[in-house]
């Protein structure tokens, strides 16, 4: 198993590195080097020569790669052209939290409505509620995201004003606050790991127990405690406004980023299951007499959760771009939002930058996609 | 404690010997949009509580369709149209689904064709058989009682006991059929019902599961119903048994009368049909033909376009179900010319 | 003895024909290409039957048809009805103002001062009116009218004009993109599936990398270095898509394919690896090709929507362009003026929908374990 998983990092690792060339190839296409197209032609040549060899254009494109390469894995990613004299790097930081967050949350909670909604389609098959709800999942799967992401904001936060509209907290409130507004976040953010850290701790621990009964009991005494944790924290913490008011902000770009996903992992979900319901075993646990709910919850969804989590890896480079532009829509200072002003301010490697660590964000997803797959599926789990 | 059979209303289990299983005229169609499928029609086999009976059939002839619907597992699309199964006299057809998930395993287990795909691939094969022992079983048992038990019911199979924590993919096709032996075991059923048990295994692995089976019924004494289209195994087997075709049962009777004498040409040529070691050498006569679609069955006896025997009659009226004596049922005009003994070069140049 | 009273089986007359008598002008033989029409239509019958059991794909052609018809309908009404009218109905350059008569309720001379942005909008310093006047504005961005049956834009262009206009621009990119896709999908998926070995290792390594990298930051990235205008994002989405995921589904269903035994049978006829690729594997390959070729569409029309929405792209006219528009204009989270958002969006949302559906009616025909029993 462990085997396993270190022979994904490895690939992964690669695959990284061979990103990293692409992106280092696609710099190079580029007409004219960097110095020409950024130093003023009144430059003396002399000087502009000395400038390309700072910059280290004269090494040619191999001493170039090597250059690029090494200093990427040191965190040298340049210096920001919008934010100078800010390192790339120093601009990045600050932003990976606030991506991580918005995809994370937006991802599982799209996975866990679009599983449950999906299950229950596909075993109340026929009728018009399924045909009605499969409709409405076409259309919030294929709708123009950037439009739907408007008229969230419109109903939501112009016309119902449940949510701010915008940005990502409230400036006159932090005016004074002890806190900055990156360290609120990564409290949130680690309390928010270590719940889901917790659950998993409980869930296994549960599953070693021998008897059915203990383990409910254990499951449920453990859910409370780590939800009780986290709330106990929360409540006595004096982060407890700011981090309020982040949520508050946060809640419709991750339910509207949520519904996106959501409705790809429901369609999904409805196919696997029925394709799982058809399979002998099911029959098997008809034939046992086991009940309905069991065979649906226990012996059909778990199977059909197999490819669901598969998809993942298929739906991820569309979650993180549907980040990416909720971010922009709802102002939101991630790294989405981030590459597309350096984009537009020609901020090169500030864009660059962003792109390889989206690159990365999503090269970590996968493997931690592959891990939980293995939890699932024995048959990998074995031969690894 | 109230355990699940009483809640049930138990059956009570039938002594040896007594009628455990009546099908009486069974008709059960598939609705599908190209029109109605009459799978089934008017099956009728008593099954007395020890004994062992074989339903033989080409493949699409209705066996699979009874067996299921023995448990009332019918497709979502099958309709019963007639009959009654009565299982120590309670009409299963007209139970609730809450009750008739009680007698499912309990009474009435079965071991499906194919065992490859009858488990459960991400849970451990002891972890399926608890879960039988924990919904029928008449006392909870703790951990260690099931894991007792299904060790007792591995051993019965040839298992070693340890097998029991491990992953279906890990089995062979041999061990899995033999644990899914267990796994219908484990309630101690009344009656087991087993589908093409062997059809997906080698040879010898086949003649060891067959052995397996009859030594557990004879040690259990429970009842089997076995379903194949290898008429070989039927008659490896069972006491009695029916042959089916196109939704029907031709012919019904012992097992070793049919195979010496049998009455119905459908049953005559699938016995011509297969080779047979022990006895003398002969040409095979073939089974020409498809079986016929069920959308629209054919006028009169189901086997007409394809019987060599057929004449004018056949097309026209459905024979009934006659009795030739000693529990020997056949349904066919011309089962007189039907030649005593097995065909033996039916063409010269075949 | 017992004689088999059962007619001896002869060959049907139209099975032992073929081929055979060759010599002889007896019977009329149809040439191979009629063959394989014939063969082909009875296909495609076949398939449409499965096709239109589903409502689904049927909803999704005639959403299609109407873009179609929007598509053709545009440069056929600049000819007729707005052919006189280029200035007004022009997607680009068009401009046209319906006048709004106002009544003059206060005198200010600073704008800024204004608190009512729509106000603000109608200050015209060559306005001279008094209070209690009316005067005519030039009212731009005007709600629909029968002139402009989806009103105007904040530059007072037609948005109708621009919808219908745009329509084309979609089509084409999708049709490109599908294209690419198609073409470079179903070669390397068959090359890969028949032969193995290094090559398969190469390409599905490839096919992991691109499946992994999000298109949307990469294409941000591209469009903000180079010029991208819509046929170069076409075959951008097309070798991403070609090279990635729809390649690796492709080479499944090549495997699949590779071990029938009619490929076995080319193999011993001496069939060179190329011809067998393409006489024997493509053509099998090809049903799901189209399928991914409906999803390719989608994808395309979303994209190219969501840069253009970002202003990134270097287009005449497009769905997401006039959203940038209405943004850029400072129209984007006004929802009194919804039809400078609505039906654009709309637009994107449906079409793309319509070739989802599609894709998915066709997927039950391709894959017959879909199928509702």
């Amino acid at each position: 198993m462990l085997g396993y998983i270190s022979k994904r990092v490895a690939q992964m690792a690669l695959l990284f590195v061979v990103f990293l060339t692409l992106l280092f190839l696609l710099l190079q296409a580029q007409p004219g080097d960097f110095a020409s197209q950024f130093l003023d032609p009144r430059i003396p040549a002399a000087n502009q020569e000395l400038i390309r060899q700072r910059l280290g254009l004269d090494q040619g494109m191999w001493g170039q790669y090597w250059t690029y390469i090494t200093n990427f894995f040191t965190g040298d990613l340049g210096t920001s052209f919008m934010r100078y004299p800010k390192t790339v790097w120093a601009v990045i930081v600050e932003r990976i939290p606030r991506t991580m967050f918005l995809f994370t949350m937006a991802t599982m909670l799209s996975y866990w409505m679009g599983f449950l909604s999906g299950k229950m389609l596909a075993w109340r098959r026929g009728g018009k509620l399924e045909y009605g709800i499969t409709l409405g999942g076409v259309f919030l799967y294929t709708v123009f995201y950037p439009w739907f992401a408007l008229m969230m904001i419109w109903l939501w936060a112009a016309t119902l004003e449940i949510v701010p509209i915008n940005q990502f907290l409230t400036p006159d409130f932090w005016l004074d606050s002890p806190f900055s507004a990156t360290s609120v976040f990564t409290a949130m953010i680690w309390s928010s790991v270590l719940v889901v850290g917790g659950l998993l701790v409980v869930q296994t621990v549960a599953g070693r127990m021998k008897e059915y009964r203990t383990q409910v009991l254990l499951r449920r005494t453990g859910r409370v405690l780590v939800f009780g944790i986290f709330v106990w924290y929360w409540a006595s913490s004096s982060m407890r406004p700011f981090a309020a008011d982040i949520t508050h902000h946060a809640v419709l770009p991750v339910v509207t980023l949520a519904f996106i996903a959501f409705a790809g992992v429901m369609l999904i979900t409805r196919g696997s299951m029925l394709e799982t319901l058809r399979e002998d075993y099911i029959l098997t646990a008809r034939a046992k007499g086991v009940p309905d709910r069991i065979i649906r919850d226990k012996h059909a969804a778990r199977n059909a959760l197999l490819p669901v989590v598969t998809s993942f890896i298929l739906g991820l480079a569309f979650i993180i771009g549907g980040g990416l532009v909720t971010e922009t829509v709802f102002s939101w200072p991630g790294m989405g939002e981030l590459l597309l002003t350096a984009v537009t301010s020609n901020d090169i490697p500030t864009a660059i930058g962003t792109l390889a660590l989206i690159g990365a964000l999503a090269l970590i997803a996968h493997i931690v996609v592959d891990i939980v797959y293995l939890f699932l599926d024995p048959r990998i789990r074995v031969q690894g | 404690m109230t355990t699940t059979r009483e809640k049930a209303g138990e059956t009570g289990r039938v002594k040896p010997g007594e009628s455990l299983i009546e099908v009486n005229h069974l008709t059960m169609d598939y609705k599908t949009k190209e029109g109605r499928v009459s799978a089934v029609s008017d099956v009728t086999f008593h099954l007395k509580a020890g004994d062992s009976l074989g339903l033989v059939g080409e493949s699409g002839c209705g066996k699979t369709s009874v067996a299921l619907t023995l448990l009332r597992l019918q497709a979502s699309n099958a309709e019963i149209t007639g009959g009654e199964i009565l299982l120590g006299g309670v009409n299963l057809l007209d139970l609730s689904e809450e009750e008739m998930r009680l007698h499912r395993w309990s009474d009435i287990s079965m071991v499906f064709q194919g065992a490859m795909n009858a488990w459960n691939p991400v849970y451990r094969i002891g972890e399926q058989i608890r879960e039988a022992l924990d919904l029928h079983w008449p006392v909870k048992l703790t951990h260690e009682q099931s894991r007792e038990r299904i060790a007792e019911l591995f051993e019965l199979v040839g298992l070693p006991p340890e097998a029991m924590d491990r992953y279906p993919h890990e089995f062979s096709g041999g061990m899995r059929q033999r644990a899914t032996i267990a796994m219908a075991l484990s309630c101690n059923p009344q009656l087991i019902i087993a589908d093409e048990p062997t059809t997906a295994l080698d040879v010898i692995v086949q003649d060891q599961i067959l052995k397996e089976l009859k030594k557990v019924q004879a040690e259990l004494g429970m009842s089997i119903i076995y379903i194949s289209h290898d008429i070989a195994v039927i008659a490896e087997v069972t006491d009695h048994m029916g042959v089916m075709y196109a939704g029907k049962i031709v012919e019904y009777g012992g097992t070793d009368e049919i195979f010496a004498t049998p009455r119905h040409p459908y049953a005559w040529l699938l016995l011509s049909s297969t080779p047979s070691i022990t006895g003398p050498r002969r040409k095979l006569a073939p089974l020409v033909g498809e079986p016929p679609n069920l959308m629209k069955p054919p006028s009169g006896c189901r086997f007409h376009p394809r019987c060599p025997f057929a004449t004018d009659q056949c097309a026209a009226e459905e024979p009934a179900m006659e009795d030739l004596g000693g529990g020997h049922l056949v349904a066919c005009w011309n089962h007189e010319k039907v030649p005593v003994g097995l065909s033996e070069t039916p063409k010269e140049d075949l | 003895m017992v004689q088999d009273p059962r007619p001896t089986p002869e060959l049907a007359p139209d099975e032992a024909a073929v081929g055979i008598d060759a010599g002889t002008d007896e019977f009329d033989f149809e040439p191979l290409w009629r063959v394989r029409l014939r063969l082909a239509w009875e296909g495609f019958k076949r398939n449409w039957a499965l096709f239109s059991e589903n409502k689904v794909g049927i909803i999704g052609l005639i959403i299609i048809g109407i873009f179609f018809v929007m598509a053709i309908g545009h440069p056929i009404l600049m000819a007729t009805l707005w052919s006189d009218k280029q200035n007004i109905y022009d997607p680009e350059i068009g401009y046209d103002a319906p006048v709004k008569t106002l009544l003059v309720v206060e005198e200010v001379t600073d704008p800024e001062t204004q608190i009512d942005p729509e106000r603000a909008k109608l200050f015209d310093a060559s306005l001279k009116a008094e209070v209690g006047d009316t005067v005519n504005v030039p009212q731009q961005p005007a709600p629909p009218s029968l002139a402009h049956p989806l009103g105007t834009n904040p530059r007072g262009n037609d948005v109708l004009s621009q919808l219908m206009f745009s329509t084309k621009a979609a089509f084409m990119l999708g049709l490109v993109a599908a294209l690419v896709t198609v073409l470079l999908a179903t070669t390397i998926g068959s090359v890969a599936a028949y032969f193995g070995g290094i090559t398969d290792t190469l390409l599905m390594r490839l096919a992991d990398l691109v499946l992994l990298m999000p298109l949307i930051p990469i294409l941000i990235v591209l469009s903000g270095m180079f010029q991208v205008n819509l046929v170069i994002l076409g075959l951008i989405i097309g070798v991403l898509n070609g090279f990635g995921g729809t390649a690796i589904i492709l080479k499944s269903q090549a495997l699949s394919v590779k071990v029938k035994p009619f490929v076995e049978a080319a193999r011993v006829a001496g069939g060179t690896n190329w011809h067998i690729i393409f006489r024997h594997i493509i053509p099998n390959v090809l049903p799901l090709s189209f399928l991914y070729m409906m999803f390719t569409v989608t994808e395309a029309i979303a994209l190219e929507a969501t840069l253009s929405f970002f202003g990134l792209l270097n287009v005449d006219m497009s769905w997401g362009l006039m959203i940038q528009i209405a943004q850029s204009e400072g129209y984007l989270l006004r929802f009194d003026t919804w039809w400078l958002i609505v039906p654009p969006g709309l637009a994107v949302t449906f079409l793309a929908a319509a070739f989802f559906l599609v894709g998915r009616a066709m997927d039950e025909v391709v894959n017959p374990r879909l199928r509702a029993r």
